[in-house]
């Protein structure tokens, strides 16, 4: 057997019995340090998340009706995910646009 | 055991023989169709292997429970918070935290424009007099 060729089979079976291995529980142990977290923790993220989007869903409610009452608050910020968004957005701007007409008056 | 968001879980009401596939795509996030060719192109990289991945299917499958019904999602947006969660969960608690704050700004936002809206009708009952 030539010298090339064996070094290249010692190398190709090191890489596949010791190498592989290293690297799939080098990632397996780097994904556990990453997602240990404890049953507690578990379910009081989800508590918070599920309080965050509700109360979220008020914040929205309460600056559309804030919003609807006088014309003069913006929203800094909303929420995209609002399927009605557009609806309210131009139901301000005719609220907007009806006010002044009215002080003319 | 009780369920947990961050076990796996087989996935056999969108699984198209035992689940295992659709498990990981809902575990990790990647496509269910991606997760399938993939496994299946490993598959046949691997001429089989002597039938070691489908040997590692059935494995699996009899390792891993059935999805729990309490641990359904309510619409996307939770999905692929708890696939966040599992990937990586310092940065789902930091995603928590700033729609709290968030929350937190828009409020003293709205605060802000209430109490001085009264202000000024305050003035005007007061300009009244």
């Amino acid at each position: 057997m030539d010298a090339p060729v064996f070094i290249v089979t010692i190398v190709a079976i090191l890489a596949t019995l010791v190498g592989l291995p290293w690297m799939i529980f080098h990632y397996i142990t780097q994904w556990k340090k990453n997602s240990s977290i404890t049953v507690e923790d578990e379910n009081l993220l989800d508590e918070l998340h599920a309080l965050a989007r509700r109360l979220e869903d008020r914040m929205n409610t309460i600056e559309r009706i804030v919003a609807a009452d006088s014309p003069g608050f913006r929203p800094s910020l909303r929420n995209e995910r609002d399927e009605d968004y557009e609806l309210t957005r131009t139901a301000e701007r005719e609220v907007q646009t009806s006010r002044p007409r009215r002080r003319d008056h | 055991m009780t369920p947990r968001r961050t076990r796996f879980y087989l996935d056999k009401q969108n699984g198209k023989f035992l689940g295992v596939c659709a498990g990981i795509a809902d575990y990790t996030g990647i496509d269910v169709l991606l997760v399938r060719v993939g496994y299946l192109l490993l598959n046949f990289a691997t001429g089989f292997f002597g039938g070691f991945g489908i040997l590692a299917y059935f494995i699996v499958a009899w390792v891993a429970d059935k999805k729990p019904r309490e641990l359904d999602y309510e619409d996307r947006e939770d999905r692929q918070f708890w696939q966040k969660v599992r990937a990586r969960p310092g940065a789902s608690i930091r995603d928590v935290r700033s729609s709290f704050r968030d929350i937190d700004r828009r409020l003293a936002d709205v605060e802000m424009h209430i109490t001085s809206q009264n202000r000024r009708l305050a003035d005007e009952i007061e300009a009244l007099r």
